[in-house]
């Protein structure tokens, strides 16, 4: 597998950090080179929390990136933070929950993929698995790792919530699921456009 | 104590942050004691310490300070106690008055220095920016051993090269990362280092010695007061001349594809990391970049530095890190004489990546 680079962006509490963690592992599980570093300036206390992941075939340079294959900004203020990280080969992901002025779009991109995320957690499933579906599109969207891999992952870091209740299994395995299957489906229309 | 309850078993690959890696060398390397200040991007070194310590019988003191903590240090190794402190940014400057103290008395004081952006109330973020303060700080003449890490394997194997050095030599031993590294996940192996065959070097106490003095052992002067300045200047002209014969065999550094070279690029720590990748990239572009890579940025590998410069004949060196001309002006003293001409990439406290060193050493062509 080549590089592949993404920015995830959100606001505090949005759980980005723990998905880019969890997608990590996966990478690393599959014996793919990895690196995931997280933003940890003072705008982690109150700002834009941003997680960047790289996986690899092969030896990883810089732990930080200019451009990224895809950037997932899952606030408004996500949007004008990552706006840098976008260029003509980047898909560029926001939740579709929240309205973007097209004056805020960044200035390069390859597709702008807007995901109903956050109404999908909210209406189908629970709040709780945004952030799981949100993993699922990183999927779908890169296949960075195997579907396998990513269920694998969760199983590692969530197990023990799992064991005592084996509904929440059910929960995020189908979050991240019907994230995968979005962003494939945003993928094949944007490609017929 | 149960020092020697073997921390890490068989060989096992890891995915680990930097800090969560300097935690486990240490106890690897049968660390004994650390103290510390909690500062950012350095927290997790004691957060792990205090986690894993008590699993191992190691102890941990949270000090009032950083200059308490690096002074406790002095205290703990001159005990005999395999201690170690870690810390970033204005805790490095606090702790520069121990540091000084420990080289004057010649203490094996291992230190974790994780660089963030200055000043003190600056960055809690990435920089290279403590290079001059690492190097030279204190008053003193820099005699220190300074690693500096580009990878979390390194990260591993030079916390444990790190106490072993500080105790053979009796230098203060410095392991200089960065925040990027302090935080990052990325997979290495830990290891046993016996099983690797890496001798642990013993701990001693430097006071307290058993007998008595003028019957059976001669005084231990452990001196940190001189009445005389002519009493100082020969304690240090030895120190040096000792530092100087035992540099060869602690320089490290790292040379790739330098030989038939037009151009060299010249990093240190995760910098190198993206010297590597240009020189890739530039290579398949046909140009012929190599880079060099000092590992002890004290003491300073000069001598293969400049035999690099003159077996490739290159007659262009690009110095790039995250600080404006920390690495620059260490190496300049360093290679006094050479005419080869020196352009800069200077992104103090900013991440520099392959890209960056691409462009500006094509605008150098």
């Amino acid at each position: 597998m080549a590089l592949v680079r993404i920015a995830l962006a959100g606001e505090g509490g949005q759980g980005v950090q723990s998905v880019a963690e969890i997608l990590a592992e996966a990478a690393y599980d599959e014996g793919k080179q990895t690196i995931y570093i997280p933003n940890f300036g003072l705008e982690q206390r109150g700002g834009v929390s941003i997680a960047f992941i790289q996986a690899s075939d092969e030896r990883i340079g810089a732990p930080k990136f200019n451009k990224a294959d895809v950037v997932i900004a899952l606030s408004e203020r996500a949007v004008s933070r990552t706006a840098t990280y976008s260029d003509s080969n980047t898909l560029y992901v926001y939740d579709s929950g929240f309205k973007v002025d097209e004056e805020d779009y960044p200035r390069e991109y390859k597709q702008i993929i807007g995901l109903p995320a956050l109404e999908t957690a909210n209406k189908e499933l629970h709040p709780r698995v945004f952030n799981i579906i949100i993993m699922g599109a990183v999927i779908g969207l890169t296949n960075m790792v195997s579907f396998e891999s990513a269920k694998n992952a969760l199983e590692n870091k969530l197990g023990h919530k799992f064991e005592k209740n084996p509904e929440l299994r059910d929960l995020n395995f189908r979050a991240l699921e019907m994230g995968k299957q979005m962003a494939e489906k945003s993928l094949q229309e944007g490609g017929a456009k | 104590m149960q020092a020697n309850v073997k921390v890490v078993g068989d060989t096992k690959k890891s995915f680990l942050t930097g800090n969560e890696a300097v935690t486990w060398a240490a106890l690897a390397a049968g660390a004994e004691m650390m103290f510390g200040y909690p500062i950012t991007p350095q927290n997790e070194v004691m957060h792990y310490w205090t986690r894993l310590a008590p699993k191992y019988g190691r102890g941990f003191l949270q000090t009032e300070d950083e200059i308490s903590a690096g002074f406790t240090v002095c205290g703990a190794v001159q005990a005999g106690t395999k201690a170690f402190t870690a810390t970033a940014g204005p805790g490095n400057v606090l702790m520069q008055e121990p540091f000084g103290m420990a080289e004057a008395m010649r203490l094996p004081l291992f230190a974790v220095i994780q660089q963030r952006g200055g000043p003190s109330s600056g960055t809690v973020i990435y920089s290279q920016q403590e290079v001059a303060l690492t190097t030279y700080g204190g008053n003193g003449e820099g005699h220190r051993i300074v690693y500096s890490t580009a990878t979390h394997q390194e990260i591993y194997d030079y916390t444990i090269k790190g106490f072993n050095t500080a105790w053979k030599y009796r230098f203060p031993t410095f392991l200089l990362g960065d925040g990027y590294q302090a935080k990052m996940r990325e997979p290495l192996e830990m290891y046993d280092p016996e099983e690797r065959g890496i001798e642990i070097v013993p701990t001693y106490p430097l006071l307290g010695l058993e007998g008595h003095i003028g019957e059976n052992r001669e005084p231990q002067h452990l001196c940190n007061i001189y009445s005389l300045e002519e009493e100082l200047y020969d304690v240090v002209l030895r120190f040096a001349e000792e530092y100087e014969k035992i540099s060869p065999e602690l320089i490290e550094y790292k040379e790739n594809q330098c030989d038939d070279a037009d151009i060299i690029i010249l990093s240190h720590g995760v910098v190198s990391r993206a010297a590597d990748d240009a020189v890739k990239a530039l290579r398949a572009q046909g140009i012929k970049a190599g880079s060099f890579r000092p590992i002890t940025l004290r003491p300073f590998p000069q001598a293969q530095l400049r035999e690099a410069i003159a077996k490739s004949g290159a007659k262009k060196m690009l110095i790039a890190e995250s600080a404006y001309g920390q690495l620059d002006r260490l190496t300049k003293q360093e290679i006094y004489g050479e005419t080869i001409k020196i352009e800069n990439l200077f992104k103090p406290g900013v991440g520099i990546i392959d890209y960056d060193i691409i462009n500006k050493i094509k605008s150098m062509l």
